[in-house]
């Protein structure tokens, strides 16, 4: 029993389900309690015990059918021969694997287990009981996944293996040149985003806990302190203070959709929203040549259903050239007004214009609102004053530019500017401790993270004076 | 010594309908001794299960509802400190009888420290839920909700508790359990739960029921509805839960939505009838919108 366990614990381990040394003896210790009464419920008890997530679940049904259909058992007393006679017709089954394609519900025969000759015969029944394949062997509620690849020692579950694996993310933003309708996030990119996206949030969450907890002190909270002092006898040995109510940092963002940098806005749009209601107050837009929010479709439509929305135009007009001077002037007229609380500014473009009229006035308009403004654009500097680019002449206005090719890079710059924004608010020594790390964070990460405009080791925001870039 | 199909009986007599996994998953939970962390969509009754059993087995239920900032004094044990005062000042004419035996100031303190522990005895002791569950005569049956709203500290500190069914306090030592609680810890999945938590428990994750089950959990709960109102309710529910709303309606919803029926006796579900209950199944202004036009489409 503990033997046929353990493999199956192995091969769990190998489709991706992490599984300790603790929760297998669980499992044999609850296969004991409620004996194997049938396939199903042995499943159940396998799972209840092995399986601690939800998005496991499916992965283990897999490797369950796949594991417990391809044992056959043969009592002590068949001899050798016949056995290997078996076994070499099973093996014909096993190179037929290959041909296969999932979802098809073929049994194979699966490798021999010849049984130790002192089993009970009880034992045994229940073993045959676990490779019955019942036909309503089904649980209603669970959701049926494909599985791509093949069947045995070859499959792959549908698990993205980097879980494991720190940078593997080579997702190019700006390769969207092609004219291509319709681009939606495959699978995978949607789970490398969100591995990315939460590795992300990891790191912010801790740090700006801390801080929030340092710097939202006030004013002497006195029936606090007095509760908190009474056990001293009302000698104020502990200080309890009021929390200051801070709002969420506000964000604008204005995402460039035109085909140029289709990619990257759609990841920002992601990104931002993953992010809002958690630690930020995110207004989006995107534009081509006018502008759009998108803020509560965004809330309430799934991502994937949105960008198709975009793809198809019904937003804002695709076919037309992008204009950024038309957008910041649309932008003025119809948003700049009842923007609220200084927020930090995000513009997402490569700064094509089209030759279409600048309107840079507009920046500085919006500047004056601004916290900070910030324009990532996935072109290299060198390419900023060719032809129509007016990066060069936008660029001036910002208090940063910066280029970013990959998810990873972007959710990098996303990283800094909020903790450049949480550390707005921070008081001195934070702010000191928070730049040193910082220096640090940008000197370790050189190789895979080059920022394009400012300088590496220069403090990226000072809220105090802007730096003109 | 109780079978699964005991425990399902048992549930099914108050009022909780179950299935296997349910079943299992409590059995196991019972004689194994280890925690269930139950995960779902809001309102298909994680917390039910731990109401239903704690009256079904005649456990009494110690409920422990996490929220960011929760801590041990909350949730594991305090020390009384205003008691403590009391008794130092009640007891001041003793103590100096007591040390006035005493030569020096030394020796005083010596005395003084050798009785310490008087003062942090159980007397003065404030059992929070795990503690009290802890040291039950009977045993009880430990209710941890919502889990995934309390930090992550707060996590690394039950698992003590979880695994060895112990609290560590300094001034006294480790105090084991009398009777290990039977622990059921719930989570909306709004934060994912670290892995060192998710390894002490037993994982049950409850979905939304299949049509039988949902369909008998009305009939339990509303017996005067009809099987057949109950069916076409039930039917009509999942649907809307495939019409991508924000808050999709859970078994809760199909309750309440049972109860404003049979309180206003309705006998058959028209978009009439949809668009006055509405608000018990949507609980955001765009999801009214789709259900109502769901309702239209499918009962008219």
């Amino acid at each position: 029993m503990e033997r046929i366990i353990a493999g199956f614990v192995a091969a769990l381990r190998e489709s991706g389900i992490r599984v300790s040394p603790g929760e297998s003896l669980d499992a044999v210790q609850a296969l004991g309690l409620c004996g194997m009464e049938g396939r199903k419920s042995s499943r159940q008890l396998l799972r209840l015990t092995l399986v601690k997530n939800v998005n496991d679940i499916p992965v283990f049904n897999e490797v369950f059918n796949r594991y417990f259909s391809r044992y056959k058992f043969f009592d002590p007393d068949v001899s050798i021969p016949e056995l290997m006679d078996a076994a070499i017709i099973d093996m014909k089954g096993e190179f037929n694997y290959l041909d296969q394609l999932p979802g098809d519900d073929h049994d194979e025969n699966g490798p021999l287990i010849k049984l130790d000759s002192e089993i009970n015969p009880e034992d045994l029944a229940e073993l045959k009981s676990l490779t019955e394949i019942d036909p309503d062997d089904t649980d209603g509620v669970e959701i049926v996944v494909q599985m791509k690849g093949y069947r045995g020692k070859a499959n792959k579950a549908p698990r993205p293996t980097r879980r494991y694996t720190q940078n593997p993310l080579t997702i190019e933003l700006n390769k969207g040149n092609s004219t291509q309708m319709g681009i939606t996030f495959t699978e995978e990119e949607q789970i490398a985003m969100q591995d990315v996206v939460s590795r992300m949030m990891m790191r912010l969450r801790k740090d700006m806990k801390r801080m929030k907890n340092d710097q939202n002190r006030g004013k002497l909270h006195v029936i606090k302190t007095i509760q908190k002092n009474y056990r001293h006898d009302m000698v104020p040995f502990q200080v309890a203070l009021r929390r200051k109510r801070r709002e969420k940092p506000r964000l604008v963002v204005l995402c460039d959709v035109s085909f140029s940098v289709s990619h990257a806005s759609r990841f920002m749009l992601l990104l931002l929203h993953t992010l809002h209601n958690q630690m930020l107050d995110v207004r989006s837009f995107i534009y081509n040549r006018e502008i759009a929010e998108i803020t509560e479709m965004l809330a309430n439509m799934p991502v994937n259903d949105l960008m198709e929305t975009i793809d198809k135009g019904d937003i804002v007009d695709l076919d037309e050239n992008s204009s950024f001077g038309q957008v910041f002037l649309a932008f003025k007229k119809r948003y700049l007004e009842n923007l609220r609380g200084r927020p930090a500014f995000i513009i997402l473009g490569d700064g094509r214009n089209n030759y279409d009229e600048a309107n840079d006035w507009v920046l500085d308009e919006i500047r004056e609102k601004a916290r900070y403004m910030l324009w990532l654009t996935p072109e290299e500097r060198d390419t900023w004053s060719r032809g129509d680019c007016l990066m060069e002449l936008y660029g001036a206005y910002c208090d940063k530019v910066e280029v970013v090719k990959t998810v990873e890079d972007l959710s990098l710059v996303v990283e800094d500017l909020l903790r450049d924004i949480y550390a707005d608010h921070a008081d001195p020594v934070d702010k000191k401790r928070l730049r040193e790390a910082k220096a640090e964070q940008t000197y370790d990460s050189k190789d895979y993270y080059t920022r394009g405009a400012s300088g590496g080791g220069e403090p990226a925001f000072d809220p105090s004076g802007r730096s003109h870039w | 010594m109780i079978s699964e199909q005991g425990v399902k009986d048992l549930l099914n007599t108050s009022g909780y309908i179950a299935d296997d996994a349910i079943a299992t998953a409590v059995f196991l939970a019972i004689h194994m001794e280890k925690p269930i962390l139950i995960e779902g969509p809001p309102g298909v009754g994680k917390t039910g299960l731990a109401k239903a059993l704690s009256s079904a087995l005649d456990f009494p239920l110690v409920r422990l509802q996490c929220y960011e900032g929760i801590d041990e004094g909350k949730a594991l044990y305090d020390w009384e400190y205003g008691k403590q005062l009391l008794y130092t000042q009640l007891l001041r004419t003793q103590l100096d009888t007591y040390l006035s035996v005493s030569a020096d100031l030394r020796e005083a303190v010596e005395r003084l420290s050798s009785e310490e522990s008087l003062f942090f005895s159980k007397n003065f002791l404030v059992q929070r839920p795990i503690l009290r569950s802890f040291l039950s005569e009977k045993r009880s049956l430990l209710l941890i909700d919502e889990i995934d709203r309390s930090d992550d500290e707060f996590e690394a500190l039950l698992l003590e508790c979880l695994s060895d069914f112990q609290v560590s306090i300094p001034e006294l030592g480790v105090i084991e359990a009398k009777r290990k609680p039977l622990t059921i810890l719930t989570s909306n999945g709004t934060r994912m739960i670290s892995d060192a938590l998710r390894r002490r428990c037993l994982y049950l994750y409850i979905g939304y029921p299949e049509l039988e089950r949902e369909v008998a959990i009305v009939r339990v709960k509303f017996p005067e509805i009809c099987d057949d109102l109950a069916r076409r309710m039930v039917e009509f529910l999942r649907k809307a839960r495939e019409l991508n709303l924000r808050k999709p309606p859970s078994v809760s919803e199909t309750l309440d939505w049972a109860q404003v029926l049979s309180i206003l006796k309705a006998t058959k579900l028209t978009p009439e009838v949809v668009a006055n209950t509405v608000g018990v199944i949507a609980k955001h202004q765009t999801d009214l919108q789709k259900v109502t036009e769901l309702a239209v489409q499918e009962l008219s």
